[in-house]
């Protein structure tokens, strides 16, 4: 609907507000209209289709790695199907490819660009009160080269699999028979996707924010992914140089990585780390703008320490540079790198228990109300925090020597980047799937998967920390029979937690079909997404929304009547007899 | 999967149930200290995580509210409290760094004298050099001097591990790495040499190799630490274990070096076979016939093959020793499947002696030019075993 039939006295807020005939899914029909769409929502949704699609590829390896390692031989790949599906296969090698499949698939195809290409498309604009990203074009071929490093990713694996790890790590991988090449293909042409995405985000930011949002008025949701902008298109070239550089090692022998051509494999690992380490705060990151948002808006209070947790982002992204060799503490680094890698590292986990500690007391006296959401974004503190206390461990020299690279270590990671980021993704698309599709989903299911990914999640990588502590090194296919009992409980966990993701996506997809119509602003959020209907229309805002305090929950009200959060200020008469006809239509619905 | 329930079962068990502890067994000079400082860690992040998580769900019950009612407080920001919980924990982990940075130190600080073993990781085995010509897979020190390993790899990085230490590094082709510990006490000896020797007999009878996780001693009669490889390195990455064993008196560790010093008066084929269970042979190929990473060993002697490159060689005692001392060179196809080029060359790690004892062991594992049938024949039945046995397998 256009600008100029809305009733001049509403707001979009207001119960009387009529919904738009059309909005961004609606105004244009058929598959070409999304191929090649440039709307950035579209976009998003697309992005948020792909990589919920490699997430479910990568998530059915992870259960088969732990099918299999639920006796000490191994069980899955011993199966007989897989001698039929490939016969020149040990199941050892077997499982080296699933667990390196799992790894690459879920780092490059899904937590990367899962926050901010998926979620952050769909956001950044319409949180800055903007019709688009500044670059549309490259938004969407930031989307195609996505498919087309997927399309790498697959291909490797109908080839002939990969098994160096998701790392890479030389001379294995200049060695193996295996696809490394396609592999590494797909992992370069997916790095210029991310670059392209940080690229749009920060050119977006800087110049596209409405009068009135100032720096400090930014939801923190942008800051976070402002700083993750600034990785991604600082750390990734890196990895492009990287990759060319192993491919051109493989295929023409340069002697850089490979010792038998006089190469140093370990130059290979700062190689790779100064990529891989900085990617992790790409992948955790946007997940704390997420809990930003989410703690904020569900306590109905004010965030608390705006200043402090905005600046930690941008501590973060700049530390996460100089903090890569604690990945190689037992590679052989002289002694004095060794200890100011560790001093580094450190340094890094204070502006990490900031934001905890502020997210905490943004709860405290406030109005909390445990929507799906809020269930998600409180399990993510807990998990997350678990994640970073184990990091000191690992940063900690002495015993470092003896984690590293065991389980402790998968334990830990898998704290942050599932507990942390994966929990913060489903909470922000529990958050905001009111406003991108405009249906309500279930509250009951939504916190029955919370609950079941809480507690599958738990019993999966809780053993895991002891399995590591007592000595279990990690990517083996087989194991000592000690350590059988606390693989099976992990094992359990692993199908309890797969149980709470799938409940979450049949939660949504039912929401499709059967969900009620969501309002404009259905959890109270002040922030400039809840100032246009759900769903938004193609430019996102029938007239611009004034840029108020993004973190103001004093104006809005829940209109119990209507089932809605209204604003009250400022103070207007809202005359019954001007309502539209259609109206008490959609307030039944 | 039903044969699995009594792993679970036995949590209650006596045996596991030290085995739930957090560590493993602690035998080293610093173990002690690294879970010393484990601990210490742990408690701070403990004395942090409760009133955290207290909060966290504390205030999510007592300030859940109805939809619509206000916040109690709209306070956003206490300067004084942030300064101190951002800068407060900083000084903790000053010290944790201070523990494990001079841990870390006394780790790389070899001791003047510590008795030297070099180690060579290959894909999938490690072999100590004892010096004398002695490689053997079992590492074997003395209780309380300190070790120093002066560590490379034949082929991809591999990373010596002993849990029981605490102590890790990775092995890595083109350099040498270095590491030292010193062991706290002498692993006990449960089995005498004649008890052994009868079991070593029975597993030859039955045509098995030593079990290490089964029996719970090594070969010779001792309680031993695992030792893992902790750098993924490909196929049998899980499978490059060997054990380590301390040794009360230098006197009793050059006795046990002694003994594997030289073949002596033993039959070739015999020596050959131990040869096979202890330099890594076994870890790529079979002695039933089943395709591993190499080709296995049954009836191969005297047998023709398929080259990648195309051409055909006779498996003769010439062949089996240049594909010991130059395995590239060679490499076979088997049913149209090529193997991968993967295994390391032995060249200097194995004597002429020794070389000779390999061969009289694969031949006799079956020796097709010995017997009257005409080689090609022989040829197919050798293709055929293999077939049949992985099917087996397989089923």
């Amino acid at each position: 609907m256009s600008a100029g039939s809305v009733p001049s006295g509403y707001e979009v807020n207001d119960p009387g507000y009529p919904i738009p005939q059309e909005n961004y899914l609606t105004n244009s029909k058929g598959i070409l209209s999304w191929a090649f769409t440039l709307d950035h929502k579209r976009i998003g949704m697309m992005y948020l289709v792909g990589v919920c699609s490699a997430f479910l590829l990568g998530g059915l390896l992870a259960i088969g790695i732990r099918l299999h390692l639920f006796a000490p031989d191994g069980i899955l790949f011993n199966n007989g199907l897989f001698k039929w599906l490939a016969p020149d296969k040990a199941p050892n090698d077997i499982y080296n490819q699933v667990f390196t499949l799992h790894g690459a698939i879920m780092v490059f195809l899904f937590i990367i660009p899962s926050v901010p290409a998926a979620l952050g498309n769909f956001l950044v604009p319409v949180m800055l009160g903007a019709k688009d990203v500044a670059f549309p074009r490259l938004n969407l071929s930031s989307f195609y080269l996505w498919v087309c490093g997927a399309v790498f990713f697959v291909m490797a694996l109908l080839a002939s699999g990969l098994d160096t790890g998701w790392t890479f790590y030389t001379p294995y991988s200049t060695t193996t028979d295996s696809s490394v090449i396609l592999a590494t293909t797909g992992a370069f042409v997916l790095g210029f996707s991310s670059i392209f995405t940080g690229l749009n985000f920060i050119v977006t930011i800087n110049t596209m924010r409405p009068p009135g949002m100032t720096w400090f008025r930014m939801p923190l949701f942008l800051w976070a992914t402002y700083s993750t902008s600034i990785i991604q298109v600082l750390a990734t070239p890196v990895l492009g140089i990287t990759l060319l550089l192993l491919i051109a090692e493989r295929t023409m022998h340069i002697g850089i990585f490979d010792p038998e051509y006089n190469g140093d494999p370990v130059t290979f690992q700062h190689f790779f780390w100064f990529y891989s380490h900085p990617a992790v705060y790409i992948m955790i990151l946007p997940a704390f703008g997420i809990i930003s948002e989410l703690i904020s808006v569900h306590s109905h209070k004010r965030i608390f320490g705006y200043r402090f947790i905005a600046y930690s982002s941008i501590a973060i992204a700049l530390l996460s540079f100089i903090v890569w060799g604690h990945h190689m503490f037992t590679s052989g680094m002289s002694p004095i790198t060794t200890i100011i890698f560790s001093a580094l590292t450190f340094s890094v986990s204070v502006p990490s228990a900031i934001k905890v500690f502020n997210w905490v007391a943004t709860m405290y006296k406030g109005s909390i109300s445990l929507t799906t959401p809020m269930v998600y974004a409180i399990s993510f503190i807990f998990l997350f925090t678990i994640g970073g206390l184990t990091g000191l461990h690992l940063g900690t020299l002495a015993t470092d020597l003896h984690l590293h690279d065991t389980y402790f270590v998968v334990a830990h990671f898998h704290y942050v980047m599932v507990g942390g980021t994966v929990v913060a993704f489903l909470g922000g698309v529990f958050h905001w799937w009111p406003k991108m599709v405009g249906k309500m989903y279930s509250e009951l299911g939504g916190k029955i998967s919370a609950a079941f990914v809480f507690f599958g999640f738990n019993l999966t990588f809780l053993p895991q920390f002891v399995l590591g502590s007592r000595g279990m090194p990690r990517r083996y296919a087989t194991y000592d029979p000690e350590f059988a009992a606390l693989h099976q409980m992990s094992t359990y966990g692993s199908l309890i937690l797969g149980v709470g993701l799938f409940v979450a996506l049949f939660v949504l997809l039912v929401s499709l079909f059967k969900g009620k119509k969501a309002p404009a602003n259905p959890w109270g959020g002040a922030t400039l997404e809840w100032n246009c209907t759900s769903p938004p229309p193609f430019y996102n805002f029938d007239r611009p929304p004034v840029v108020g305090d993004p973190y103001e929950f004093g104006n809005i009200e829940w209109d119990a009547e209507s089932d809605r959060y209204v604003k009250v200020e400022p103070k207007r008469q809202i005359v019954p007899s001007e309502k539209p006809a259609d109206s008490p239509a959609h307030a039944s619905e | 999967m039903t044969h699995m329930a009594p792993a679970t079962m036995s949590l209650l068990g006596d045996k596991t149930a030290s085995k739930l502890s957090f560590f493993p067994e602690s035998a080293s000079s610093f173990s002690g200290e690294s879970d010393w400082v484990f601990w210490f860690i742990s408690i701070v992040c403990i004395l942090f995580f409760i009133p955290i998580s207290v909060a966290l769900f504390g205030f999510a019950w007592k300030y859940k509210k109805g939809k619509g009612e206000k916040a109690e407080s709209q306070i956003d920001h206490n300067t004084t409290l942030e300064l101190v919980w951002s800068i407060g924990p900083s000084f903790l982990l000053v010290v944790m760094f201070y523990f494990g940075a001079a841990n870390y130190l006394n780790h790389r600080s070899v001791p003047e004298g510590a008795y030297e073993i070099g180690v060579d990781a290959y894909k999938w085995g490690w072999g100590m050099n004892y010096g004398r010509g002695v490689i053997h897979p079992e590492l074997h020190i003395v209780a309380g001097e300190p070790t120093k390993l002066t560590m490379t790899s034949k082929d991809v990085i591999h990373s010596l591990y002993i849990p029981a230490f605490r102590v890790k590094k990775d092995v890595v082709p083109g350099r040498y790495n270095y590491m030292w510990f010193k062991a706290s006490g002498p692993s006990e000896k449960v089995k005498t040499d004649e008890e052994c020797a009868q079991l070593a007999a029975k597993d030859k009878e039955e045509n098995r190799s030593w079990d290490y996780d089964e029996r719970q001693f090594t070969p010779d009669g001792y309680r031993f630490y695992d030792l893992y490889c902790a750098e993924y390195c490909g196929t049998n990455h899980s499978q490059m274990q060997t054990v380590v064993v301390v040794h009360e008196t230098q006197a009793e560790l050059d006795a046990w070096i002694k003994k594997y010093s030289t073949r002596g008066d033993e039959d070739p084929a015999a020596y050959g076979a131990k040869l096979y269970e202890r330099r890594g042979c076994k870890s790529c190929h079979s002695l039933d016939g089943t395709r591993l990473v190499g080709p296995s060993y049954k009836g191969s002697f005297g047998t023709t093959r398929d080259l990648v490159g195309g051409g055909q060689v006779k498996v003769d005692e010439n062949y089996v020793r240049e594909s010991i001392l130059n395995p590239k060179a060679k490499v076979a196809i088997q049913q149209g499947v090529a193997y991968q080029p993967v295994m390391p060359s032995y060249k200097g790690q194995l004597s002429d002696d020794d070389i000779y004892s390999l061969v009289e062991f694969i031949k006799s594992l079956g020796d097709a030019s010995a017997s009257s049938t005409p080689a090609a024949e022989s040829q197919d039945t050798a293709a055929e075993t293999p077939a049949e046995a992985s099917s087996e397998t397989a089923k």
